[in-house]
């Protein structure tokens, strides 16, 4: 089968927004959340599938989110716990070639480790952000 | 042992009764605090208050290199996610976890939690099993438990099939009484050969029951070619 989709998992305002900047690029995204209301956070020009499930569920991860023809994943729901959950099935039981995670807690980190997937922690990149704009930077 | 239980709330509470009772070493995690000092004060042992889904709570209770740990929350995920935490960064030996929904069994299984547990799954097995012995071994007993009839049914691949009782080699301590066999009932003699799809009768002393079922129920061992 061919892989050549990209699946986003959670429609909160990252995963939204993630899912409608990959399809103007021209991919074909199909994003999933197990509540319908949340596709309001898509853009208008997202030209992609929006599919409303529970992604823990492997009947609907392969039947509704086609995760076997994903070329990507991107999981954004706001569980930690979730995403770790979802992040080890798409590895350790299909393969998916590219994960993306969101995880608030960096602890979560170590549970990846000697895995491909790929870990994005908005605490780290807020407090990168904050260096960067402090007046004076690191030297004050 | 050093065990750790994770989360739950009477089936915590009786586990804990039960492994306190064997003086196994018990570590306690709830996240519930009420429930959490329920189990502390009923049970007479500290119970960490915490999300046992989070490293630093696992740290906090000090449980590197425990024996086993159950987690027994209502919600599958987070019982997974304190399992693996537990096995990889805390090497725990083995890690035991509780599902509500049954088709997590062998999801939960192949991504690396050593036992997984559900009960709606077990009650689907026991109903499985009852009803097999039910159709296939039927138990009266007579003159006070002393001497037990069985109605055995005989499946294609029993090691009797196609044998004279004569050849059979039954253990002593039995009798084939009647055989079943559709449409009509035989009283067997040592030149009558057992069926496939028969039932049968035996009887046989109470304590010889056990073996006498598992002599029956002995199957053909298939030729390694």
């Amino acid at each position: 089968m061919k892989r050549n989709k990209t699946v986003v998992i959670g429609s909160g305002r990252l995963g939204a927004n993630i899912a409608a900047k990959l399809s103007d690029l021209g991919n074909d995204v199909l994003i999933i959340d197990k509540d319908g209301s949340s596709f309001r956070k898509l853009s208008e020009t997202f030209s992609g599938y929006d599919v409303v499930g529970d992604a823990t569920d492997l009947g609907i991860l392969e039947n509704e989110a086609f995760i076997k023809e994903a070329k990507e994943v991107i999981i954004t729901t706001d569980s930690d716990n979730v995403n770790l959950f979802i992040a080890h099935i798409c590895f350790f039981i299909y393969d998916v070639p590219n994960i993306y995670v969101r995880f608030s807690d960096t602890d979560k980190g170590k549970l990846i480790e000697h895995t491909t997937i790929r870990a994005i922690y908005p605490f780290i990149l807020s407090i990168e952000d904050f260096m960067e704009k402090r007046v004076g930077g690191i030297e004050l | 042992m050093r065990i750790v239980v994770v989360n739950g709330t009477h089936e915590a509470d009786f586990i804990v009764k039960k492994f306190k009772k064997e003086r196994h070493q018990l570590l306690v995690i709830n996240s519930d605090k009420k429930f959490g000092e329920y189990i502390s004060s009923s049970n007479k042992i500290p119970v960490l208050f915490g999300d046992p889904t989070k490293a630093y709570t696992l740290e906090d209770a000090n449980i590197q290199g425990a024996d086993v740990l159950i987690a027994l929350s209502e919600n599958d995920i987070d019982n997974y996610v304190a399992c693996i935490t537990a096995k990889k960064l805390f090497d725990v030996k083995r890690v035991v976890s509780v599902v509500r929904n049954p088709k997590r069994v062998d999801l939960f299984r192949a991504l690396g939690i050593d036992s997984v547990i559900s009960s709606t799954y077990l009650l689907g097995e026991s109903i499985k099993n009852e009803s097999i012995i039910e159709d296939f071994i039927k138990t009266i007993s007579i003159e006070n438990e002393k001497i037990v009839i069985t109605e055995i049914k005989v499946e294609p691949d029993f090691n009797l099939v196609n044998k004279k009782i004569k050849d059979a080699s039954l253990p002593p301590h039995l009798i084939i009484s009647c055989i079943y066999r559709e449409p009509k009932a035989i009283i067997p003699n040592g030149e009558t050969i057992i069926e496939a799809h028969d039932k049968l009768v035996i009887v046989s002393t109470l304590e010889d029951t056990d073996s006498m079922i598992e002599f029956i129920q002995k199957r053909v061992v298939p030729h390694e070619e």
